[in-house]
């Protein structure tokens, strides 16, 4: 079944009303249809994931309001907000793990790599191995350590026991796991402490070599130990992957992530910049919520 | 007593209070004796019933019970055949009702948690639970026995599985539906199809309370005796095949017991005693793979 | 500073292929729906396939008799006459004993163990009630044509004919040969058989009373009792209903317990000290010797009965259990 995904050139409609998000600079490299951000430092990181226009419905209750977003490559970006204001609705929509749930309905486009992920065609296969999650709580699976993280490449690659051993390996060293339970590979993964559990989820993520890692809260859970060692990780893991994390805490999107986006309301208030959100946002709300005046 | 007599108010009417007080301490004191009265009452009778069939059934309980055929009227024998048939049968049972129970209670949990269809099954599903079983007896009759034209083990175990499916369908829908949702999609975030998640990963976490239902179900087809009356009936001697009419410990119980021989009662009582057993040692370790599956 | 721009966005049209995996998994995801969805179904067949099947072989018995079946008090092989009166009323009358000696008990031990019992009490004995329930019924019959029978026959039916039988409007019921067998006995058997389902089902509904709404009960000074019968019953109601019709369920088609002790006499009468019979004993003692195709037809006739009012019975059962779980639902 080849099915051209996103081919309706002919529109003339402005597909998307873009917000610019000063001070971010947007450029539009129309030769390859890519948007690129430019980072703290100046740098030009390409978009991964461009969200546009996304509504998205619990039955009749509109839950997200006209969401615009980019994710730029091998970068951290941060969805902070008061709970209940949708962002932890938002990133469920990016592997469309939404969908399993019926009334659950999501309008307008994610573009990964320029191919919108919504649209019926998309391989929801496809679009899971290139996009990774990591859960609030870990959710171990009940077997062993090794057959947590080799359990998903199974289902996609016939591989020699060497090739699974080694893939297994540089999962749980890039989860930097392995040094931990390289000695217990085969016991219940059930045994691990709530961050070993954590970081076994995040092994079992990029055992897949995903593309973009998405990470809902994944440290709320935890004990500050654990949570220092998961934001390190983050660090390391945006050298490889396009990291979006929600997260309840700001100081530690201040601390992981590169850009940061403020939802309030089912809205993205305001989108930028993690260093210019943190100490110069433009919005109010925002400022408000930065200075701890609500929320 | 708490009542004191506070200036200003009658003591008319502090009396009535005193009586009134008094009057809820008594009826409170009546209900608590009848309550513990109730469940003495409740225990007396498991005790009496326990003890009658161990009393009965021990000194019956002899080595040749389980090495000879059912006898003919007036001799002594054992219950090797009727032992064997019970187990074939209810092999048979758990082999069909089982599997189809599992996936019954997995739609239920995983297809049609709020659906109307869902609540349809689950409903016809308690009825069916809780039906006499005599009438399954009569289904299994007129679906297997009088189209053959005769009484068969097959339509025994039929019957039986009929007995199992419902067993296992609620507790597969109830302890499926304890696996947390969490994991359900962290494996469908992985993109591993949702037939893997549930028969790989919901499965394995739920195994220790599927294994309670089907424990269950076997402790409950165990003793059943009304449905295997019209499907399995009886047979004196030893046979395996399954379109033959086939002994069961139930049965043969229930004939050796109404016979008016000693020798009968006496390998009925010896019946019942094993049976008995059985099923309360199949309830134990049901609720043994429940409360470790729990913990772990 | 903050102002909107417009972009145009084009996307290359890059087509996504399927690959044979996916086609795999989607196939298979499909096929187990449907071995789960025709299993579910299944069990609606099971129901409906019993029903159906019982009133196929019970045709011949109503288009002989017709509605005279109901209300006749026939039941003569030789004649080939059959009437489901008798045993309607011994079902009727022995499930009614059970239940009028099952719900106060069951009630009691719920009671009991949901409010007065210490708590390390609590686990042993609801586990010996719920041993109670399994039980296989052929040995409550056992124990109770070997051993309760002749205990009634030399104790209790003697006393209650001397005693019982004199006293006006309610003497005929205890009035008759001191046999041990008959509807009382049966219907004693059938009470200490439904105790542990009724009672199980109202511990398990007692303890989704919120303890708050308890405490706040207990903290103005109510008593125990008062707890229970102001707070904890009208709270469960519904649900205890339920329970007491699921017992009633089991007590209307209860087979082989009744079958040992009824005695099997087609005898309508007013004493309960005179055996009778039920539709289950019926079908049970004579169907393997039913000799004539309208014989058995009326035995299966009788099963349709049976089926028809327990249905009705157990259904009101889960409807009533059911309003309780949604109405714990919304409260937790």
């Amino acid at each position: 079944m080849n099915q051209p995904v996103h081919a309706d050139e002919s529109t003339t409609d402005p597909r998307v009303t873009y917000v610019d998000r000063a001070p971010v600079r947007v450029a539009d490299d129309r030769a390859n249809a890519m948007t690129v951000l430019t980072d703290d430092e100046g740098v030009q990181a390409p978009v991964k994931v461009d969200v546009r226009n996304l509504n998205f419905f619990y039955g009749d209750t509109r839950a997200l309001k006209g969401i615009s977003l980019a994710v730029a490559e091998k970068r951290v970006t941060a969805l902070i907000g008061p709970s209940g204001c949708g962002k932890s609705t938002l990133i469920r929509i990016f592997n469309r793990i939404y969908a399993i749930y019926p009334k659950q309905r999501a309008e307008g486009e994610i573009l990964l790599d320029g191919q919108n992920v919504l649209a019926p065609g998309y391989s929801i296969n496809r679009l899971r191995t290139r996009v990774g999650m990591v859960f609030q709580k870990p959710v171990p699976f009940p077997m062993s350590i090794y057959d947590n993280v080799a359990y998903a490449i199974r289902h996609y690659e016939r591989l020699s026991r060497i090739q699974m051993d080694e893939r297994v390996e540089v999962a749980l060293r890039s989860s930097a796991l392995w040094d931990e339970v390289k000695d217990k590979l085969n016991r219940s993964a059930l045994g691990l402490s709530g961050g070993q559990q954590q970081r076994l989820c995040i092994a079992r993520a990029v055992a897949l070599k995903p593309e973009v890692l998405l990470l809902d809260e994944p440290t709320s859970a935890l004990d500050p130990i654990s949570t220092a060692k998961i934001e390190q990780l983050i660090d390391d893991l945006k050298a490889q992957y396009s990291v979006l994390i929600v997260t309840h805490n700001m100081q530690q999107a201040a601390r992981v992530s590169d850009f940061t986006g403020f939802m309030f309301l089912g809205e993205l208030v305001e989108f930028g910049r993690t260093k210019d959100i943190f100490t110069k946002p433009v919005k109010k709300q925002t400022e408000d919520y930065i200075t701890g005046r609500f929320g | 007593m708490s009542i004191v007599n506070v200036p200003g108010v009658s003591p008319q009417l502090t009396t009535d209070n005193d009586m009134r007080w008094r009057f809820r301490q008594a009826r409170d004191l009546l209900a608590k004796v009848l309550a513990v009265a109730a469940t003495a009452f409740g225990l007396f009778w498991l005790a009496w019933i326990l003890w009658t069939t161990l009393s009965n059934g021990l000194p019956a309980l002899k080595w040749s019970l389980f090495t000879q055929m059912t006898p003919p009227p007036g001799s002594d024998g054992g219950l090797l055949n009727a032992f064997a048939g019970s187990a074939l049968m209810s092999g048979l049972a758990i082999l069909l009702g089982a599997p189809i129970g599992i996936l019954a209670g997995t739609f239920l949990s995983e297809y049609a948690r709020h659906s109307r269809l869902g609540e349809v099954v689950r409903f016809v599903n308690d009825i069916l639970l809780s039906a006499p079983s005599i009438i399954i007896g009569l289904f299994i009759y007129e679906l297997i026995v009088r189209p053959m034209g005769h009484f068969s083990a097959m339509a025994g175990g039929v019957a039986l599985s009929f007995i199992v499916l419902p067993v296992v369908v609620r507790t597969t829908d109830e302890m499926l539906q304890l696996v947390p949702g969490n994991m359900r999609e962290a494996a469908l975030a992985l993109g591993i199809p949702q037939w893997k998640v549930v028969r790989q990963i919901l499965y394995r976490a739920a195994r220790s309370g599927i294994t309670t239902g089907v424990l269950l179900a076997l402790a409950r087809i165990s003793g059943e005796t009304a449905p295997l009356l019209f499907t399995a009936l009886n047979n004196q001697y030893w046979t395996a095949q399954l379109n033959q009419p086939m002994a069961n410990v139930p049965v043969v119980i229930f004939q050796y017991a109404m016979s008016p021989y000693d020798f009968w009662h006496a390998l009925a009582w010896a019946g019942a005693f094993v049976v008995t057993m059985f099923v309360l040692l199949l309830s134990i370790l049901a609720r043994g793979a429940f409360f470790k599956g729990v913990s772990s | 500073m903050y102002h909107p721009t417009v972009e145009r966005y084009r996307a290359p049209a890059v087509a996504v292929t399927t690959d044979s995996r996916e086609r795999n998994d989607q196939r298979n995801d499909r096929l187990f729906r449907l071995a789960v969805l025709g299993c579910a179904l299944f069990v609606l067949v099971a129901l409906l396939g019993a029903a159906s099947s019982m009133l196929w072989g019970a045709r011949e018995a109503f288009s002989t008799f017709g509605w005279h079946f109901v209300v006749s008090t026939d039941w003569d092989a030789v004649q080939r006459k059959f009437g489901a009166l008798v045993p309607i009323y011994g079902t009727l009358a022995t499930a009614a004993i059970a239940m009028m000696i099952a719900v106060p008990v069951s009630f009691g031990i719920a009671v009991f163990l949901t409010e007065i019992a210490p708590v390390w009490a609590r686990g042993p004995v609801s586990t010996a009630v719920e041993l109670l329930a399994g039980i296989p019924s052929i040995i409550y019959g056992m124990w109770g044509l070997f051993v309760f029978v002749p205990f009634m026959a030399a104790h209790v039916d003697p006393w209650l004919d001397t005693h019982a039988g004199a006293l006006p409007l309610v003497g005929p019921l205890f009035r008759g040969p001191p046999i041990g067998l008959g509807m009382l006995t049966a219907g004693i058997v059938l009470g200490i058989m439904v105790i542990p389902f009724i009672a199980s089902v109202m511990r398990e509904v007692f303890t989704t009373v919120p303890i708050q709404l308890k405490e706040s009960a207990y903290a103005v000074g109510n008593t125990t009792w008062e707890v229970v019968w102001d707070v904890v019953l009208p709270y469960t109601r519904s649900a205890v209903v339920g329970g007491v019709f699921l017992g009633l369920g089991r007590a209307l088609g209860e087979t082989m317990a009744v079958t040992f002790v009824l005695g099997n006499a087609h005898l309508l009468t007013a004493s309960l000290l005179q055996p009778g019979n039920s539709i289950a004993a019926t079908i049970a003692n004579e169907f393997t010797e039913a000799d004539s195709s309208v014989y058995l037809s009326s035995l299966i006739a009788l099963g349709f009965l049976l089926f028809v009012v327990t249905f009705v019975v157990l259904a009101i059962a889960r409807l009533m259990l059911r309003r309780l779980a949604r109405q714990g639902g919304v409260a937790a």
